[in-house]
């Protein structure tokens, strides 16, 4: 038994069991489904996106594309799912019966309209059905209905218009999800604030072609002999999403909480999140690959983090490395250093030695007979190429070396 | 942790179904793989407080590891590896998930339980009962606890140091260890007399079987005195074995052990004398492979009748005859029949009987088994559990295991009934 600690987080004025919570998507398609994710320990919902009964959805099919690399699967993962193809009654009848049967659970519904008329009826409809909150889709970048998804988060009037138009419907807190399909995702934000938003969830799925079937030419996935630019998410997009929850989290102007999205699997990646400046974290690929159980790791990872440091409340980790986010021309260039070698635990694969030659200072020589490399320190970069294929953990590290340290220029030739 | 990512993170783990103890490798390696660390060794450790030693030493090829779906498309995850990783690493960043406050310890409220013998059954009995708040005594007749693993399996395939750690964080709980206190037959009711409100019995099998009626003599030691003293770090192993041709009866786990015990003890050659054939062993399939290579030699199909002695006593050699494999017995194994007239003798300077323990005669159960429900441990006699190799029979340490904690769940809920 794991002594409790207390993982409950407030979200624009929401109180949250924990900051887990399922992003919109099929992993969110039903109360069935999200009462089961309740059960594993999820603390939240955005439901998967709601639209009007107006335009009937039908998903193509096949509708994903994982992608491998290597031998690990589902890196990426690759959609042309659309929003919701179930109607509006059932989706708001199944919101209704969450919030009945886990009270103390946030259902979150996302909703897009097609028209400044829909925005306003569906804000309506899903507060009225008990959602605590509402989360504003103006982010996939595969809708196939003009003037909606991520069309509108690039256009920052329409994203400040639509924002107005639900929050004259509602006194529900609500949250703009933002297309990381843009130069600065601060604009949009910016008029989601000035529409009346009280948060920001990012990112949606990234713009991407994953794969060609070096057969038949067709990108993947393969509807009927046509593939598409579509949505991109998995543990691939995790270094963007952590871009653009850092850049909004150092943007004071903006000041809103934010709800971080993009390849989380574990504890740790939740974590990151939270430390650049989410409180809440959403979740998708990660169910795709491996269920709702992995909340149960998240939480145990995550508790057994804060109980080790003695941190009483997630809130106390929000934003904890934002101050050390710094522009690149910040950073002292003085200071320089070079790769140690630790060659008492080397198995002679000479890995280090091709690549520093071919992608580094070409600071190594290679002896053959020991089969070891052997560093010129006065050629090392830094660039720790050598340390990123080298298979032994820590044989390679990053050493500073003195103020009078100097080093030699690369070789001119002719 | 590359191995971890071979894992199929199977729905419903059958590997978990197959692990004695429950130990649940289908959560652990999960955890690990999703970078729950703490986690995944709070999994073995809740389950199996000998998890570090069960990974070492299980026979896993007939257990977890037999079910793994990836040998459906590859080879097995090596369950056991992983499983001793996680219990060392435990060790490396000091996490001990039983204790150090990360435990709710319920009051010592629940009472106080006797465990006697404090071998893998008798270990695993103390811990689960006193993390669940009883005050716990573990009696043991040798001078430190861990039965077979302390002093049976070698060494070389357990160190004392890992045994001693994995000891530790039972320690840690508050057990109470009483060692070098044997308890006499009449021992178990005593106890109950004295206050403990239930007792525990995880004696495990400690007098050799004899293979030629008793007949011993200068030269012949039994399979449980050769590891014993081995362990103790006693001089006589050594001086029996060095330098001369040894031969070692039985074709187990344990003459596995003794066999390769006597190489490293210098013996010049060492045969494995078994009267049926190589795959009819019981000894795991590795363990025989690794004894092969090491350079043991396998004297199959040849039955040892007797000790060949010199003029002055000592031992000359150990008369055999071949055998062949006749129709099947009762085990469902081939026969094997004594070949009539093919009788020779094995020249040996020493020779290490190992065909089998059973219980001691001056004991809590003098050379019987006790019977005990396999599910609960409960024995005739109210108040009174037993469980391993007592009951059993020679068996396994993950089994131990397995009944030492069955056995407490049995005697906490007897304790609860009292209470309520
Ligand atoms: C050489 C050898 C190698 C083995 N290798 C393996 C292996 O690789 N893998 C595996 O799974 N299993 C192995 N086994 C089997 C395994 O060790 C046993 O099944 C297991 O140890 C049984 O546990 P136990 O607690 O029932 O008994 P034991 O381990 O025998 O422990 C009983 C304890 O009770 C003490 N005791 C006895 N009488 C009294 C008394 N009257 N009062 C107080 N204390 C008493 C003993 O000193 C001992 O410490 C091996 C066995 C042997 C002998
Ligand atoms: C199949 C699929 C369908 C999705 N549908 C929606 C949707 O209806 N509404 C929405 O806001 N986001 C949708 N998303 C985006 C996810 O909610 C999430 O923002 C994105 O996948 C990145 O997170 P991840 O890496 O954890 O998957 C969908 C994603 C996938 C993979
Ligand atoms: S996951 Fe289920 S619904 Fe999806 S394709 Fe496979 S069988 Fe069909």
């Amino acid at each position: 038994m794991l002594k409790k600690v207390d993982l409950s987080v407030k979200f624009c004025g929401v109180t949250f069991p924990n900051p887990f919570m399922l992003s919109s998507s099929p992993v969110s398609n039903s109360a069935e489904m999200i009462a089961r994710a309740f059960d594993a320990g999820w603390g939240g919902v955005a439901y998967k996106t709601l639209v009007t009964d107006r335009i009937p959805i039908t998903h193509p099919s096949p509708r994903m594309h994982g992608c491998n690399y290597d031998g690990k699967r589902l890196v990426g993962l690759q959609n042309v799912e659309q929003t919701t193809d179930r109607g509006l009654k059932p989706n708001l009848r199944d919101i209704a019966y969450l919030k009945k049967h886990y009270p103390k659970h946030i259902v979150m519904a996302s909703i897009m309209g097609f028209s400044n008329r829909e925005w306003a009826d569906l804000a309506k409809a899903a507060t009225d059905a008990g959602s605590d909150m509402l989360e504003l889709n103006f982010s996939c970048p595969h809708m196939a209905v003009e003037g909606s998804g991520a069309k509108v988060g690039q256009a920052n009037d329409l994203v400040r218009k639509f924002t107005e138009t639900a929050r004259n419907v509602t006194k529900l807190p609500l949250v703009a999800k933002l297309t990381p399909n843009v130069t600065d995702m601060n604009e949009p934000a910016m008029a989601a604030k000035a529409g009346g938003a009280d948060g920001i969830s990012a990112i949606n799925t990234v713009a991407g072609l994953s794969e060609v079937n070096l057969d038949n030419f067709i990108p993947q996935p393969d509807v009927f002999g046509k593939g598409s630019i579509s949505g991109y998410s998995g543990p691939a997009i995790k270094p963007i999403g952590l871009r653009f929850i850092a850049q909004l989290a150092k943007n004071k102007e903006l000041g809103l909480p934010l709800s971080g999205i993009g390849g989380i699997e574990t504890w740790v990646d939740a974590l990151e999140y939270i430390l650049l400046g989410a409180t809440t974290v959403q979740v998708t690929t990660g169910v795709i690959h491996y269920g709702y159980g992995i909340v149960g790791e998240m939480i145990e990872g995550l508790s057994d983090y804060m109980a080790q440091r003695k941190i009483a409340r997630v809130a106390d980790l929000v934003g904890k490395a934002v101050k050390n986010v710094h522009e690149t021309s910040d950073f002292n260039v003085r200071r320089q250093g070079i790769a140690r070698y630790d060659l008492d635990r080397c198995v002679g694969c000479g890995q280090c030695y091709t690549v520093c030659r071919d992608a580094g200072g070409s600071a190594l020589d290679w002896n053959a007979k020991k089969r070891r490399p052997a560093l010129t320190e006065a050629k090392c970069l830094s660039c720790m190429v050598c340390s990123f294929v080298c298979p032994v953990e820590r044989l390679i590290t990053f050493k500073e070396m003195p103020k009078t340290w100097k080093r030699r220029k690369t070789v001119t030739l002719g | 942790m590359a191995e971890a990512e071979r894992c199929l993170l199977c729905h419903d783990a059958p590997c978990s179904k197959g692990c004695p103890a429950s130990t649940n490798p289908g959560e652990f390696i999960r955890k690990l793989r999703l970078r729950n660390v703490m986690g995944a060794i709070r999994t073995v450790k809740e389950n199996n407080i000998l998890g570090g030693a069960c990974g070492v030493l299980c026979p896993t090829a007939r257990l977890c590891e037999k079910e793994c779906s990836a040998t459906g498309i590859d080879r097995t995850i090596r369950i056991g590896k992983l499983q001793r990783f996680l219990v060392e690493h435990s060790w490396k960043i000091g996490f001990n998930p039983l204790s150090g406050g990360r435990f709710e310890l319920p009051p010592p409220a629940a009472g106080r339980v006797a465990v006697i013998g404090g071998g893998p059954a008798g270990l695993s009995c103390a811990a689960e009962l006193a993390r669940n708040g009883c005050r716990v005594t573990v009696f043991e007749e040798r001078a430190e606890a861990g039965g077979v693993l302390r002093y049976g399996v070698p060494g070389f395939r357990l160190s004392t140091e890992f045994l001693k750690k994995e000891l530790e964080d039972v320690k840690a709980l508050g057990v109470t260890f009483k060692t070098s206190r044997a308890v006499g037959p009449g021992g178990p009711r005593g106890l109950l007399k004295k206050g403990f409100r239930a007792v525990f019995v995880g004696i495990g099998l400690w007098a050799p079987i004899r293979p030629f009626g008793g007949e011993q003599g200068a030269g012949v030691i039994s399979s449980v005195s050769f590891l014993e003293l081995f362990r103790r770090g006693k001089p006589a192993p050594r001086k029996l074995c060095s330098g001369k041709t040894v031969a070692v009866i039985g074709g187990g786990s344990v003459a596995i052990d003794c066999a390769r015990t006597a190489l490293r003890l210098g013996a010049k050659d060492v045969y494995l004398v078994y009267r049926r054939s190589f795959s009819q062993m019981p000894a795991e399939e590795d363990e025989r492979l690794e004894a092969l290579n090491e350079g043991v030699h396998f004297l199959l199909l040849n039955q040892p009748t007797g000790y060949a002695r010199d003029k002055r006593g000592g031992l000359a050699g150990v008369k055999l005859v071949r055998t062949r494999l006749s129709g099947k017995d009762a085990s469902g194994r081939r026969k094997p029949v004594d070949i009539p007239g093919s009788d020779w003798v094995l020249e040996a300077g020493a020779c290490i009987e190992a065909v089998g323990n059973k219980p001691e005669e001056k004991s809590i159960s003098p050379g019987k088994l006790i019977s005990a429900d396999p599910a609960t441990g409960k024995t005739s006699a109210a108040g009174i559990y037993a469980g391993g190799d007592i009951v059993r029979g020679p068996g396994t340490v993950v089994q131990s295991v397995a009944d030492g904690k069955a056995a407490a769940k049995a005697i906490l809920k007897q304790l609860k009934a009292a209470i309520c």
